[in-house]
């Protein structure tokens, strides 16, 4: 290493060297200083706790200086008090710590400053990309117990303001459900916390909430798979694949973050998520910008480090540093094959280079794509790898406060509101395992977390944190918030299993109204969900079928009125062929309901299925079902692999009833069948048959099993009861007189008791209401 | 920039007004796009009509005929180009194919463009192709890309405030396989939820959409809004505050509230429509739905796209019996476009509305794809024909593929590119891509193709990297 004996000859020495780079060319900041900068300097210069009051990450930072004077004269190195520092001729010698300056970078630094000391990151051919280091800046001083805190309370200190008293314990208990498991506090879970005398209870609250780990999963599910793509039942006829088991898994037993990325960028056990790196594929050809390795490439930089190298993928970048050989290169990692750089379509003859977008450190590999694999998860998730932590640290800080310590998210080299804060939760992050339940619980037990929300500022310039911004729920929480209040949860039934049960609503495919509350598909990364209000999911809330129907059955549930749904007596389970016996006791029955389910037919219409044989026999005597009166049901031959049947031919989906009023019947048999017509790859029949011998519900044929997610509200016998009851399980609060008035007003449609309709217009006035769609 | 480029499309200060504290709105949660400054064009027309043949409607049975061939058990399918004979229309030596005939009787109002060239994308997948049809942008792509009618309705806003700019009517989105392909382009992607699709699956249903049900009549509706507002104003919390989110949302109540009680609303109900008129129009859905699209443009819509609906293997997915079902689409769409431009005509309106009719690629008994570009097949057509089940274009074809445009500014009775006569009948003649059919639609909408907006710091623009050049020969403006 090139380390000057004394400062006298660094002073002196380099001056034969300063002529020459001024005569040569022009400093490139961007290449040359500013890494010099960000690695030997800012360190302790920067911040909030900067030392000697002095900045050094920005130019204005060395103008103004710290408590000697500026630190620059530009166009005067011989009068810099940067060049005197270094050169130690003034004070103690900088850096203090670490290996002197070498006499080329400090012949460059004067160079800089006689050249006028431009700051122009753009400038350069690769400017130093932000926040890699890792850094650890020491605590504000103050009591807070919480570190965020003492951070928050210098930042605030420093624009004149002080930190408001915290939320009420109700604000904090339904931001904290709803935080960290996507559900609203239940009147009695509210009053219990409500009337806890423990000094310690929010955060006894959070640890609690916390231990729930299904549910804690079932809410941050939502994020994860926005943000890696992730959806159920989601395919483009190309290859796709659900990471869904492993992830809701990773979130159950809290697997720290680094060991998540890395099995999602090298996954080599039989269950790890191989998915993330297969992306979203559509049959045919594909640009060579938009191919599998590609996609990961892309994606990967911009889901864990906050780096787009979208434009990238084309051509060098116009708007950020990346070249194309930086998104091909670490493409190259994850590719199996050799890869062609492509640029704009036109292939370049050039071969990517595998290597990481980031040339801070690196992790060796060799050539093959198991080793290139092993090394991405390791370099990604290295600790010198800071802007790893920086990233997710600041989408869990968006996620709690509605916007990030960095804005946009996906853009780590934008500025920070608080350098220090966003450094010292990414180092205390990585400190502590990748925790992201501590990550939570750390940042959900400051006071900074419980201050009041506050829009503040909001047509700033300059973002100035005053607090978390009021939250929409997402059409996640929305939903299940309306199955929480009613107790009436959708019911996810998969097509091969026996049993149905009660589910939250991200198992569910989306739907016309979950997409209007801002429920991606996930052909994209999503990294935040649009929040924002128009007028057509106004529509489709004010007048959607899917959310009328949810409130009237709301309605009833509250109102003791929604029976559960009949059981079938019969069900064929998943089927694709043949016939199936049905045999089936119906002793009492007045009707009988024969249903066939489309579960996914490629082309339903073109099924052709039914029921053969079917017979009624019971003390009486028997008969055949096409004597009865009932619907017209064609007759017809059916061939299938189970041999040749007659009997009645139903769509899919069809409901076929027939009144067996006073027949005294006792036994039904038929067979399900599927003729072998519809054993092609172009209709593809896919059906489930059932027998009810009550009026079937469509959406919950098959026999539910297990408990809802939240214990169902009990049935309040007085429309002020039940005003309240709603009041406290959708707003935490009860209502005030006036709103109680006209909420039993409506709930009572002015007579004594609740009515349906009333109650049906009184939960979609709530619903409606911006204080239960926001975490305030 | 944002105040530069609305103001080019001469907007109204009122509408100036809105658009702006919208984005002031929208620049608050995530990364709003910036509309760049481009200056615009001079529209010839304000609204614009897509008549989407959905699933790749074969041009040798619509709108570019080829040799007649009558089937016979034992004919060669390599000799057979069209599977109808052609008839004249109203527009000397233009002749396009039997069952046309009330088109043929209005081609005089439009151009006839018989060298479209779709994009090729390999393996065909048609929802795909659609895709690329409706945003412009091949998928996959790394944002999420607006369709068409996302576009203008960002750009242009709606005509009628009461009326959403962007409607979409005839397609079911829950089709199987391909229903997320579906999804992927009917959005406004990162323009925002306020541009996408108003979609209205069934026409005959439409008014379903802008009227409250049945149970919701007798003034339960309306009294239900009041009582909502009277609830929020004795809310103590948030009394005071007067915080964008919260007025935004209560303002998209208001607007949705508004829409549902306006006379606008009235043009979603077919049954106002006169029998006579209703029953002409009446082939079925798409028919129909060409009804809706009228009288939506009557009250003040901007963009409507009418799909004669995409489902694998259904409608204009002709994989086997594509004769016969040839048959039922132009009975299908013969009559309600022709009655469409008619009526848009005889109102006034035809003038300053563009009409178009397109697909995601033609069909040919032969070729699969593009012509000497190998792909996997997806149909057995067999050499000698056995059966008339094996007569028709049930291969998918990306050469080429025809367009219709009427109205809007675009040129009367003109015929503009050629394929050639014989297999594999490839464009000879002034091709017209994508790109370029779209920046032609766009000028007359008074739209550059260069419009867009700036994305995660980078520009997007409504043609594929700006690069799309309108067909001057295409609009009278020429």
């Amino acid at each position: 290493m090139n380390v000057f004996p004394s400062a006298l000859a660094a002073a002196l020495l380099p001056v034969a060297l300063l002529a020459q780079v001024q005569a040569v060319r022009p400093v490139d900041f961007a290449t040359e200083i500013h890494p010099l900068l960000q690695a030997r300097c800012v360190s302790c210069h920067s911040g909030d706790s900067a030392q000697a009051g002095l900045h050094l990450d920005s130019r204005e930072g060395l103008l103004r200086g710290g408590k000697d004077g500026p630190a620059i004269v530009p166009g005067k190195s011989a009068e810099s008090l940067l060049i005197l520092k270094v050169t130690g001729q003034h004070g103690t010698p900088m850096p203090p710590s670490g290996p002197r300056l070498t006499p080329d970078a400090i012949a460059v630094l004067r160079a800089w400053i006689d050249q006028g000391a431009k700051w122009d990151l753009k400038a350069g051919s690769a400017d130093q990309p932000a926040n890699i280091a890792p850094r650890n800046p020491p605590l504000p001083p103050g009591d807070s117990p919480n570190p965020i805190d003492r951070f928050v309370e210098a930042y605030l200190r420093g624009k004149g303001m002080a930190m408001p008293p915290p939320v009420s314990d109700a604000v904090f208990a339904r931001r904290a459900y709803l935080d960290i498991q996507g559900l609203l506090p239940t009147p009695e879970q509210l009053q219990a916390f409500l009337a806890d005398k423990n000094p310690r209870k929010r955060a006894a609250l959070i640890e609690r909430l916390l231990a729930d780990r299904e549910a804690y999963a079932e809410n941050w599910i939502s994020f994860w798979n926005d943000l890696l793509r992730n959806d159920e039942g989601v395919v483009y006829e190309g290859e796709r694949k659900s990471i869904t088991k492993w992830l809701l898994n990773a979130l159950r037993s809290n697997m720290p973050y680094d060991r998540m990325v890395q099995a999602l960028l090298n996954p080599v056990n039989k269950d790890d998520p191989d998915g993330f790196l297969i992306g979203v594929n559509w049959r045919g050809v594909v640009s060579a910008s938009q191919s599998p390795p590609m996609q990961a490439s892309q994606n990967s930089a911009q889901v864990f480090l906050g780096m787009n190298l979208k434009c990238a993928a084309c051509h060098d970048s116009f708007v950020n540093r990346w070249k194309l050989r930086d998104t091909y290169g670490l493409a190259a990692m994850f590719s199996d094959a050799e890869l062609q750089m492509v640029r704009c379509d036109v292939p370049t003859g050039k071969m990517a280079e595998p290597g990481f977008p980031l040339r801070d450190f690196t992790v060796p590999f060799d050539k093959s794509l198991a080793s290139r694999r092993a090394a991405a998860a390791k370099w990604f998730t290295a600790r010198e790898n800071g802007r790893f932590a920086r990233t997710l640290v600041n989408r869990y800080w968006k996620a709690l406060f509605g916007r990030g310590l960095v804005e946009p998210v996906d853009d780590m080299d934008a500025a920070p509101w608080s350098q220090d804060l966003l450094d010292w939760l990414a180092w205390d992050f990585a400190e502590h395992g990748y925790d992201l339940q501590r990550l939570i619980s750390l940042i959900m037990t400051s006071r900074a977390y419980q201050m009041p929300s506050s829009t503040q500022g909001e047509n700033a310039k300059e973002y100035v944190f005053y607090g978390p911004r009021p939250r929409r729920l997402t059409a996640e929480q929305f939903e299940d918030a309306l199955s929480c209040v009613s107790g009436d949860w959708r019911v996810l039934t998969p097509r091969n299993e026996a049993f149905a049960q009660y589910t939250r609503e991200w198992r569910l495919k989306s739907d016309p109204l979950s997409r209007a509350l801002g429920r991606p598909i996930r052909d994209q990364v999503y990294t935040e969900r649009n929040t924002q209000a128009s007028t057509l999911q106004a529509l489709e809330l004010t007048n959607g079928p899917l959310l009328r129907e949810r409130i009237e059955r709301a309605a009833k549930a509250l109102l003791g009125e929604l029976p559960p749904p009949p059981q079938n007596v019969y069900d064929s389970k998943f089927m694709r062929h043949g016939a199936a016996p049905v045999d089936v006791d119906i002793t009492g029955a007045r009707d009988l309901w024969l249903v066939i389910e489309d579960v996914d037919s490629y082309d339903p219409a073109r099924v052709v299925a039914g029921w053969a044989n079917p017979e009624l026999s019971g003390p009486d005597g028997s008969a055949r079902l096409s004597d009865l009166p009932g619907p017209a049901a064609p007759l017809r031959q059916f061939t299938t692999d189970a041999g040749s049947f007659s009997g009645i031919q139903a769509a899919a989906p069809s409901v076929l009833h027939w009144s067996l009023q006073g027949r005294n019947f006792t036994r039904f048999r038929a067979a399900a069948v599927i003729d072998r017509e519809s054993n092609r790859s172009d209709i593809n029949a896919a059906l489930r048959f059932f027998v009810f011998t009550e009026k079937p519900e469509m959406d919950r044929l098959v026999r539910i099993q297990g408990e809802p997610p939240q214990t169902p509200p009990r049935t309040e016998r007085t429309a002020e009861a039940l005003v309240d009851r709603l009041y406290l399980h959708m707003l935490s609060r009860f209502p005030s007189a006036g709103e109680k008035a006209i909420a039993i007003q409506m709930a009572t449609a002015g007579g004594r008791q609740p009515t349906v309709e009333g109650l049906e217009d009184l939960l979609w006035a709530m619903l409606m209401s911006p204080e239960f769609q926001f975490i305030l | 920039m944002e105040s530069k480029s609305v103001l080019f499309r001469g907007m109204t200060r009122r509408d100036y007004m809105r658009q702006t504290a919208a984005a002031a709105l929208a620049a608050l949660y995530g990364p709003a796009p910036e509309l760049l400054a481009e200056p615009a064009p001079k529209a010839s027309a304000d609204a614009l009509i897509l008549l989407w043949m959905a699933g790749g409607m074969a041009q040798t049975e619509t709108f570019d005929p080829k040799r007649y061939t009558p089937y016979e058990p034992g004919l060669e399918s390599s000799r057979v180009l069209s599977t109808f004979p052609s008839i004249p229309t109203v527009v000397d030596g233009v002749r396009i194919s039997q069952g046309l005939e009330e088109i043929a009787k209005i081609l005089d109002r439009g151009v006839l463009i018989r060298s479209h060239r779709v994009g090729d994308l390999g393996f065909i997948l048609h929802s795909r192709h659609q895709y690329h049809w409706h945003t412009g942008y091949e998928p996959p792509q790394p944002l999420a890309m607006p369709h068409m009618g996302a576009w203008i309705a960002k750009l242009l806003g709606p005509r009628n405030p009461d009326m959403p700019p962007f409607i979409a009517i005839g397609q079911n989105m829950e089709i199987g396989a391909e229903s997320d392909g579906l999804k992927a382009f009917h959005t406004a992607g990162f323009l925002g939820s306020e541009y996408g699709p108003f979609m209205i699956t069934d026409p005959r249903d439409a008014v379903a959409s802008v009227q409250p049900p049945e149970s919701m009549r007798g003034g339960r509706f309306e009294n239900r809004y009041q009582q909502y507002r009277k609830l929020i104003a004795a809310s103590p919390v948030l009394r005071e505050a007067s915080d964008y989110q919260r007025e935004s949302f209560l303002r998209s109540m208001d607007n949705a509230d508004r829409l549902l009680r306006s006379p606008a609303a009235k043009a979603f109900d077919l049954t106002l429509e006169p029998k006579e008129s209703y029953d002409a129009y009446n082939t079925g859905r798409f028919g129909l739905g060409c009804l809706l699209a009228r009288r939506l443009v009557e009250a003040g819509a901007r963009f409507i796209e009418v799909s004669s609906e995409y489902i694998p293997f259904r409608h204009w997915d002709t994989h086997e019996n594509g004769h016969e079902r040839a048959i039922g689409m132009k009975q299908w769409i013969d009559r309600p476009v022709s009655r469409l431009i008619r009526d848009l005509e005889q109102r006034g309106l035809l003038s300053r509305t563009v009409v178009v009719l397109a697909s995601e690629f033609g069909r040919d008994m032969m070729t699969e794809g593009k012509p000497g570009r190998e792909v996997k097949d997806q149909v057995k057509q067999p050499a000698v024909m056995t059966s008339p089940q094996h007569y028709g274009m049930h291969r998918h074809f990306t050469e080429a593929g025809s367009v219709l445009v009427f109205g809007g500014g675009f040129r009367r009775g003109l015929l503009y590119g050629e394929t050639a006569p014989e297999r594999p009948c490839s464009i000879v003649k002034d091709p017209v891509t994508i790109p370029d059919l779209h920046a032609t639609l766009y000028a007359a909408l008074g739209i550059a193709p260069t419009a867009g907006v700036t994305i995660e710091q980078r520009p997007v623009y409504v043609t594929k990297d700006g690069k799309g050049k309108p067909v001057q020969a295409l609009l009278s403006t020429a």
